[in-house]
């Protein structure tokens, strides 16, 4: 009875749902590359969509790197800034928005900690990945997972790691300060990374 | 270094966190420029690099921060011969209006109304005690199904696909103060025999997701999930669905297929 009383109103569900393309969205909904798009053409709140998508984590990625409040957001700042000025930098082709962002924030973030000029153009910066960042709680569960597996990487691969990612050291300034050999850093940066590709694609 | 010769996977991996000295790092980029197959290697590289800075701990943007970039970006136009070379196809996911709901809701009212009606008709017809302890028990629930659709607090959620094409769609009506939840799903891919669709709600206070059920589509694609055991009182954050084995799991296995986050 239960059933027959309910699939009327799963109908109105399904009916209202499916079929018909949907007249009406919001921005906040919108993905990475309508919004690029929307960026190109000048919408400011695309703009400010994406900063609202990302900002937190291209912050945080910065903030580590830095350890400054006021610089990591200046650094952040510009990120956002550059991909309004020229959104044509980043395009799908390069991989996932999210994913670039990070990675475009953590070099910079690299090059104010070290003091040099960007060593590489943000457009150098190509990617696979099959993360979809644009949704935050895939984002979150992935953070989630990445952090778990970091945790479980033998700690000299771990120290290694961090050391070129977060303080932006070269393997021979990482096998000084470890007292490593040259070759074991390497390799363990290699395993490292093999590792973490390993346990997210499992 | 030649195509023949390509950069080994640990100069990569350097390359790609700059952590190679200056002239190491221009030679890899001057073979990388010509050799696809180190090209596609460093681009799986940086996809690792970018989860490293997945691994950093979430911060606050600092108060302020989005208001002072909002008002450099109009202080700051755009190149003139900016250009995006973006693959199309991809469309903005979708959300219906409220105004479509709240008809959905009207017109739920209308039709539940009726057929309580008819289900009160043939309890008086059939007089049979046992017949109308069942109806009063399933009448109980469309009811509660009811209250659930048409609350005013209720939260409405339109899960999309979370991949590039429109496929898969669902629509969750959930009231947090009962703990009633109503999911239907349309356009889904068929399952392999040993896997199912999970439903979860994703707390909004950060706790570990909640199973809400388990569901296969039927031959159209078309699934449900009425009223799940789950707890009452959780104020959730978002709606998700995941494929998972058979038996169901306690935690979501990535990637979540369906994604909706939750209205206030």
């Amino acid at each position: 009875m239960f059933a027959k009383l309910l699939n009327p109103i799963l109908k109105l569900l399904r009916s209202e749902s499916g079929g018909t393309t949907p007249s009406t969205g919001t921005i906040a909904d919108a993905s990475d590359v309508a919004l690029l798009e929307s960026v190109a053409a000048g919408q400011q709140q695309a703009m400010a969509t994406l900063f609202d998508r990302y900002g937190g984590m291209v912050y945080s990625v910065a903030l580590r790197v830095l350890n400054d409040t006021g610089r990591a957001e200046d650094l952040m700042q510009e990120v956002f800034l550059q991909l309004w000025r020229e959104p044509g930098k980043f395009s799908s082709g390069k991989g996932s928005l999210g994913a670039w962002l990070a990675v475009v924030a953590r070099n910079r973030a690299v090059d104010v900690l070290r003091g040099r000029k960007p060593s590489d153009p943000v457009d150098e910066v190509i990617l696979t990945s099959k993360m979809d960042l644009s949704v935050e709680i895939e984002r979150g569960l992935l953070m989630e997972k990445v952090r778990a597996v970091m945790k479980e990487l033998p700690a000299e691969q771990q120290r290694s790691l961090e050391l070129a990612f977060f303080e932006g050291l070269t393997h021979a300034e990482i096998a000084q300060q470890t007292g490593d050999p040259l070759g074991t850093v390497k390799t363990r940066i290699r395993s490292a990374l093999g590792s973490l590709r390993k346990a997210v694609e499992a | 270094m030649t195509e023949q010769q390509h950069t080994a996977q640990e100069e990569l991996a350097l390359f790609a966190l700059q952590a190679l000295p200056k002239a190491e790092q221009d030679a890899v980029r001057a073979h990388v420029a010509e050799c696809s197959v180190c090209r596609e290697e460093l681009a799986r590289l940086q996809g690792d690099v970018a989860l490293l800075a997945l691994s950093v701990e979430q911060h606050p943007l600092p108060a302020g921060a989005r208001e002072r970039l909002l008002e450099r970006i109009a202080n700051q136009p755009q190149s003139a011969s900016n250009v995006v070379h973006i693959e199309s196809g991809k469309t903005a996911k979708k959300i219906y209006s409220s105004v479509s709901w709240s008809l959905a809701a009207a017109l739920l009212i209308f039709s539940v109304g009726s057929l309580l009606k008819v289900g009160q008709l043939n309890m008086k017809i059939q007089q049979q005690a046992e017949q109308l302890k069942q109806q009063e028990q399933d009448t109980a629930q469309a009811t509660r199904a009811l209250d659930v659709l048409t609350a005013k607090n209720a939260q409405h959620i339109t899960l999309t696909s979370a991949q590039a094409h429109p496929e898969p769609e669902g629509r969750a009506v959930y009231l947090a103060s009962t703990g009633g939840l109503i999911f239907q799903a349309s356009h889904l891919d068929p399952l392999p025999a040993d896997k199912t669709y999970e439903l979860w709600v994703i707390p909004a206070d950060g706790k570990a997701p909640i199973p809400a059920g388990l569901f296969k589509p039927d031959a159209t694609g078309s699934a449900s999930v009425v009223l799940p055991q789950i707890p009452v009182g959780v104020r959730a954050k978002a709606f998700g669905v995941t494929m998972e084995a058979a038996q169901g799991s306690k935690t979501p296995t990535l990637p979540i297929l369906l994604a909706g986050a939750a209205g206030e």
